[in-house]
């Protein structure tokens, strides 16, 4: 039942080499680093800390999507997809916090 | 009567790219599910800050700091697993499959230590610790053993997932040109991964 | 042998026995299954309803007690929207015609499809043990509000449980269409030369995907907090039982969409068959099913108007909940222009779009005036809007979908049902639909609440009124089944296009044969409901 001819065509070519997978790693761990130092002693700092600790670990779920997730070399929709999934994510929060900041 | 006639648009092709945006609408759930929690936490953390950021002291941020680095490693494997066997070694791929399964282990084994320390303070709901707790820092510990058990369910199958995958390459039926499902429980263990980089602040650092 | 080899092979003779069915990777077989057990459900849901409405006959204890009313409303309702209609048009026709219209063979991942359907089976199953263990059915409502939800000793656990398995199955499926839709349409088929059933499908399975998964943990949270006391919503926690109301209706305002959709999808293929006519405006009705399902998600809060919500906010819900008239407006309009000076064949699919029409008009304004805050207060939690929501659902997809099983009827089981029967069946439906929900929108005005199986005596009049419209309708859902069983069983041999379509499905025989197509299907030049016959203006 299964027809092989279609296998070649199938797959993505690119193939991420060992060495970029082992840099997004070290990326991710500096990154893991910082954001504990950040709030270990900084925190005198309180809303700033947590700002900052959301945006690194928006960075850090970036790179994990584009690099270990493949998204970087992936046809665009995926990105376009992705994007569209996360605004509307983003919308529902808004929307619900919007009625407790009004109340 | 019986001719072969096939179209060449067949469902029953091998498309690997079909089940790749499978895999990924299912990621899209899995985002919201998730997300869902995520909206309840942002609303109780709005309504009690100060009890959060009280509770939030009970959790060990060294414990949490480790398994990040644990879940993150093993994110580096399972995408190694994939170039390797891509680059036709699967002994290579199953060497750093097992080792991604040995992190799963690891962070479950951490995360048992940390919620077994809960339960000795009495601080899971119904105990007295907790009874006692004021409001806010009550539905701090409810959202974290939620959250938490529910990610390490995730672990679990995706460690489950992952084990698959071994015994499949080792038989064949995943090689060098048909990985899809290699890669769909690489995207699934990088989910598993996605999701504790925002747990791990929104609970351990809001010192 | 010689009975088959004078006889076409097709999907339905290929094998037999239950496992070949059960078991089975074919598309139309397992959208054959899911058109069972969604109609053996349906039925059930009936019954319930009909017995609410037996107890409403008159004031006071006619036939059952308020507890008993109670779960009986929570069970058809449980039944009617997980069970019923969210799974009814794309489960069952999507997945039997999808493909079919694509020019596929299958699904694009057979093997995940079948697991929806045991999904669905399972939630089934899950649903209906709470008629036997713990407590008995729900007594909540379908809403399964909290906190009432988590105190309550009926076993609301496991109607939860049914409700997220289910969702699990509605999920699967959605992303299969998706995947289907992305990945095997036959060549030449640009999504702007898809049909509109297609499309139709295409928007349902988007909400299906992503705000399915918002119930799936509202709903765990309700199972956890019961079971292990992780509490969310208990104000005794500091919890907010009105978070729990904004999560249900994230997902369960677009789940009406869910329903309606694809509903619209059925009327946009059947008035153009009817009137052979190329359809007016393809565009503007595949992407307003695009712009209702993006609309429908952001106007949830108005279930919530009268919960505590910030009045700020019901604003701004309010006015996004009229946005989504717009594209359902564009819709109505275009299907009448279709049938404008078309050379139109009153058949009882065409008759059963045109009630959709109908219904769905008066349960589509009904719905902004509920939609509008002032009137809301007022009407809020009475019969209106019982009414005003079956108007959409049953007048709306049910008819829709008792309008896609008479049009795909011949196609399915190469046979055709007697159309005068069919024809009588149409019109008790139609006026024992309407006697049964017009008047419930009288008593929402006068102030009759909904979700009590007692009321005051200025209702009677409506209320015996509306029940005597329920044993119409089901007078006529009866001649219905048995038509369509009769025709199944003895009807005349349907041809492969008895209504002269020319989407891809009338291009292959009747039942089609094990692959769909026997060789390659022709697009239609000029866009899939370019009519040759018609009339150019």
């Amino acid at each position: 039942m299964k027809n092989q001819h279609s296998i070649e065509e199938s797959h993505s070519e690119h193939i991420t080499s060992y060495r970029e997978h082992f840099g997004t790693w070290v990326g991710l761990i500096l990154l893991t680093l910082m954001t504990v130092f950040i709030s270990v002693f900084g925190a005198d700092l309180r809303t700033i800390t947590v700002a900052t600790a959301l945006f690194i670990a928006s960075v850090k779920a970036l790179v994990v999507a584009y690099y270990f997730m493949h998204l970087k070399y992936d046809p665009r929709i995926y990105r376009v997809l992705i994007t569209i999934v996360m605004s509307l994510f983003t919308v529902f929060l808004i929307m619900v916090i919007l009625d407790y900041l009004t109340r | 009567m019986n001719h072969h006639f096939t179209l060449p648009n067949s469902g029953h092709n091998y498309d690997a790219k079909a089940s790749k945006m499978g895999m990924w609408l299912f990621l899209y759930t899995e985002l919201i599910l998730f997300g869902g929690l995520f909206l309840v936490y942002m609303v109780y953390r709005s309504l009690n800050q100060d009890a959060f950021l009280l509770a939030s002291f009970n959790l060990n941020v060294w414990m949490g700091t480790a398994n990040t680095i644990v879940l993150l490693t093993s994110s580096m494997t399972v995408a190694m697993a994939i170039s390797a066997l891509q680059k036709g070694d699967p002994k290579k791929s199953i060497f750093l499959l097992w080792m991604t399964i040995l992190a799963a282990l690891v962070f479950l084994v951490v995360k048992y230590f940390e919620w077994s320390a809960k339960f000795e303070h009495g601080l899971f709901p119904g105990m007295d610790h907790f009874n006692q707790l004021p409001n806010g820092e009550k539905l701090y510990f409810n959202l974290y053993f939620f959250m938490t058990g529910l990610h390490g369910l995730h672990v679990i199958v995706g460690g489950i997932f992952i084990v698959i995958v071994v015994f499949k390459i080792k038989s064949g039926k995943v090689n060098k040109d048909r990985y899809q499902l290699l890669e769909n429980s690489g995207l699934y263990w990088h989910l598993v991964d996605l999701i504790w980089i925002y747990l791990f602040p929104l609970f351990y650092l809001i010192h | 042998m010689t009975a088959i080899a004078t006889q076409q092979i097709n999907y339905l003779n290929v094998k037999k026995g239950i496992w070949s069915w059960i078991f089975t990777l074919d598309h139309k077989r397992i959208g054959l299954l899911y058109l069972y057990s969604i109609s053996t459900f349906f039925l059930v849901g009936v019954i319930l309803g009909v017995l609410m409405r037996l107890e409403l006959f008159n004031p006071g204890r006619d036939i059952m007690e308020a507890k008993t009313y109670n779960q009986v409303f929570t069970l058809h309702g449980v039944i009617m929207i997980f069970l019923f209609i969210i799974p009814s048009i794309p489960a069952a026709f999507g997945n039997f015609f999808l493909p079919i219209m694509l020019g596929t063979d299958d699904v694009s991942l057979p093997r995940l499809n079948l697991l929806s359907w045991w999904l669905y089976v399972i939630g089934a199953l899950f649903a209906l043990s709470t008629l036997v263990f713990g407590g008995g059915p729900a007594d909540t409502g379908w809403t399964f509000y909290a906190p009432y939800s988590v105190k309550t000793g009926t076993n609301v656990s496991m109607s939860v449980m049914a409700a997220f398995v289910l969702g699990f199955s509605s999920i699967l499926t959605g992303l299969n269409f998706i995947v289907t839709i992305h990945r095997l349409r036959t060549p030449g088929m640009t999504f702007n030369k898809m049909p509109l059933f297609a499309w139709a499908l295409y928007a349902t399975s988007w909400i299906q995907v992503l705000a399915t998964p918002i119930i799936g943990i509202t709903l765990l949270m309700i199972v956890v907090e019961r079971v292990f006391g992780i509490g969310l919503f208990d104000p005794s926690m500091g919890g907010d039982p009105i978070l729990y109301q904004h999560l249900f209706w994230i997902y369960s305002h677009p789940a009406v969409y869910i329903m309606a959709l694809p509903a619209m999808g059925v009327v946009s293929e059947i008035i153009p068959t009817f009137s052979q006519r190329t359809i007016f405006g393809y565009k503007p009705i595949a992407y307003s099913s695009m712009a209702i399902a993006f609309v429908g998600y952001f106007v949830w809060g108005h279930h919530m108007f009268t919960s505590g919500m910030s009045g700020s906010a019901a604003i701004i819900f309010s006015i996004l909940t009229f946005l989504v008239a717009i594209p359902t407006a564009i819709k109505v309009f275009n299907w009448l222009a279709t049938l404008y000076k078309g050379s139109i064949d009153i058949k009882v699919p065409l008759l059963f779009a045109l009630a959709f029409i109908f219904n769905f008009l008066i349960g589509g304004l009904t719905g902004l005036v509920v939609g509008a805050l002032a009137v809301d207060v007022h009407v809020h939690d009475t019969y209106f809007v019982v009414g005003h929501f079956h108007y959409v659902m049953f007048g709306g997809t049910g008819f829709a979908f008792f309008g896609a099983l008479h049009y795909w009827f011949p196609k399915i089981w190469g046979k055709m049902y007697n159309m005068t029967r069919a024809y009588v069946a149409f019109g008790l439906l139609f006026v024992g639909f309407n006697i049964l929900y017009f008047p419930m929108l009288i008593l929402g005005v006068m102030g009759m609440p909904r979700r009590y199986y007692d009321y005051l005596p200025q209702f009677h009049t409506l209320n015996q009124i509306s029940t005597i419209g329920s044993w119409i309708l089901v007078v006529g859902l009866l001649l219905m089944i048995y038509n369509l069983i009769a025709g199944y069983r003895k009807g005349p041999k349907a041809a492969g296009n008895p209504w002269h379509g020319i989407t891809l499905e009338w291009q292959t025989d009747s039942p089609p044969p094990l692959h769909n197509f026997d060789k390659m299907p022709e697009l239609p030049e000029g866009g899939p409901y370019n009519y040759p016959n018609a009339k150019s203006e």
